[in-house]
């Protein structure tokens, strides 16, 4: 197993895509985070610049881009063998595919490690001298590392789905298209416009785990955040066990 | 070392489609077998069930009796070419290679060698996207040898390649089979199976028409004749105008009919001709057995590379 995880993790390093992909969402990370951080003065804001979990929230928020990227970097590692055919030789080389699949969960499981960190390398110091220079409180407090430590978990797992997802869709223009419209558009307006249910829906796990809760749930209908977690582990293991079921069966053609 | 691949009844449907039916066969170590036979005839399909890619519906496909899924060490026992565009454009020739070698945990020195065999050295790292469809063919090639197997199985192995690829690819894969590997290669390039071969498979609408050895379907063959001439339009009208049929080959010629025979009608009307030898036409023996096949009620099925 140790191999192929090797193995996995040099083909992301070895394209230009995966690379160029990351660094474009580090980009996303500070302008997200800006628009949580109220300006001197503000009013009808879902976090002031005096409440102590504006840091977290921030941080949180900016979350949102290196989400979605985790999403479409999973479902990448296995569409991209399809496109380009290289899932045959993936397969000569390992055929009991189940052992594929893991390799690649476990990979994107520590890209999500990686990115959670450039994520915060990049968004705390940013969002503290933002909120520092508009006069707010910087609390590096109980919610700032239930927050950190949650997105340590919830980037890894999207990897996890995405990957999932790739190996059941297969067709990378489908699965790209399928993940931005999914987390850019259905979910946020099924989240924001109808909160009883969107409450329900994956992305809302993630408002929950990461803080994002306050800036688009001011009304608090979310789910709270064990049962938040609880859903996602459901997601992810609906999500692993269709792979693993359909996978080992499916012809490469 | 070496070791014989085997299929057994193999079979796949899709759906009401019968994509291969029943086949059985034999390819032996120190040969090279080619699995003959026009496009859509089962080809890729029947080598994608035996290395694993593709269930069959029924029936086995296995080396030295183990399916590919059991072998212990399928890269070292196995090398496999399938497809030349499976490599990622962006990736250079030997990253591709590099991630091959370390998820079958084999020598770090595995690709450099390959490289250097198929003749890829200089352009190791150069991105596969730069390649012409030749040098993705000997990526995939050097991809087959990585794991320095003892059996080979080749998809189309000769497309794209050019004419000193094809020589080079001949000759590689002669050495190979001498070796004692057991070379496993599907084909539509008749007069490539010709020089390379020395057992067929003639399939055809799924369905395996003729096992033999080369030289048995040699000498069910018959004779036609290769000329070389310098007004191949003239002697062209010529075998028109006598009832023989041809084609236009590289070299040439290539004309149903004895060398006697394309002689004299070369001689009737002063063509003058630079060389003349007797073949036993192959491709006429293929065409045969395919239009068998179309004759028994199967769909129609223009074979390429047959005229």
């Amino acid at each position: 197993m140790k191999a192929l995880v090797l193995a996995e993790l040099l083909k992301s390093r070895s394209t230009r895509t995966q690379v160029a992909l990351v660094l474009a969402t580090l980009a996303f990370v500070p302008w997200t985070a800006a628009l949580t951080i109220p300006g001197k003065g503000t009013e009808n804001v879902p976090v002031s610049l005096d409440d102590p979990r504006l840091l977290a929230v921030a941080v949180g928020n900016s979350f949102g881009a290196p989400l979605v990227l985790m999403l479409l970097l999973g479902g990448v590692a296995f569409t991209q063998e399809f496109r380009y055919g290289t899932v045959t030789s993936t397969y000569l080389v390992e055929p009991r595919r189940t052992r594929i699949l893991v390799a690649k969960w476990v990979t994107l499981a520590l890209v999500g490690g990686v990115v959670t960190t450039l994520t915060l390398m990049v968004s705390v110091p940013f969002s503290a001298a933002l909120i520092g220079f508009r006069g707010g409180e910087v609390s590096f407090g109980a919610t700032f590392w239930t927050m950190t430590a949650a997105g340590f978990v919830v980037l890894p797992v999207f990897g996890v789905i995405g990957v999932a997802l790739g190996a059941l869709v297969r067709n990378q223009i489908t699965a790209v298209v399928a993940v931005l419209v999914w987390m850019l558009a259905l979910e946020q307006l099924v989240i924001t416009s109808y909160p009883e249910v969107g409450r329900w829906m994956p992305g809302a796990t993630t408002f929950v785990l990461l803080q994002m809760g306050p800036s688009v749930d001011p009304d608090g209908k979310l789910l709270s955040a064990s049962a938040a977690a609880l859903l996602l582990a459901a997601y992810t293991a609906v999500a692993v066990f269709l792979a693993l079921r359909l996978t080992p069966k499916r012809d490469v053609l | 070392m070496a070791r014989a691949i085997e299929l057994s009844g193999l079979t796949k449907t899709f759906g009401d489609f019968v994509a291969v039916d029943d086949v059985s066969a034999v390819a032996l170590p120190g040969q090279v077998t080619a699995l003959l036979g026009p496009n859509g005839a089962g080809k890729t399909t029947t080598l994608r069930m035996l290395l694993g890619l593709v269930a069959p519906s029924s029936g086995t496909a296995t080396f030295d009796r183990r399916r590919y899924e059991e072998l212990t060490d399928p890269v070292g026992q196995v090398g496999a070419l399938l497809e030349a565009s499976g490599c990622h454009p962006g990736r250079t020739a030997l990253d591709h290679l590099r991630i091959l070698a370390i998820a079958a945990r084999l020598p770090q020195e595995a690709p450099e060698r390959v490289l250097d065999e198929t003749g890829l050295a200089a352009d190791a790292r150069r991105r596969v996207g730069e390649y012409s469809l030749g040098m993705r063919q000997r990526l995939g090639l050097a991809a087959a040898m990585l794991g320095d197997p003892s059996v080979l199985v080749l998809d189309e192995p000769t497309n794209g390649l050019d004419p000193p690829g094809i020589r080079w690819l001949r000759g590689y894969l002669r050495r190979l089979a001498d070796e004692g590997r057991t070379v496993l290669l599907s084909s539509h390039a008749l007069s490539e199976v010709e020089l390379t071969a020395d057992h067929v498979l003639v399939l055809a609408h799924g369905r395996l028409l003729r096992s033999s050895t080369l030289a048995e379907f040699r000498a069910e063959a018959g004779i036609g004749s290769r000329v070389r001439t310098p007004d191949p339009d003239r002697l062209g009208a010529a075998l028109d105008a006598a009832g023989h049929t041809y084609r236009l080959i590289e070299v040439g010629l290539a004309v149903d009919a004895a060398p006697e025979r394309v002689g004299e009608v070369a001689a009737a009307h002063g063509v003058v001709l630079h060389g003349l030898v007797g073949t036993a036409d192959l491709e006429q023996a293929f065409f045969r057995l395919i239009q068998g096949a179309d004759r028994a009620g199967q769909p129609e099925s223009a074979p390429e590379a047959v005229s």
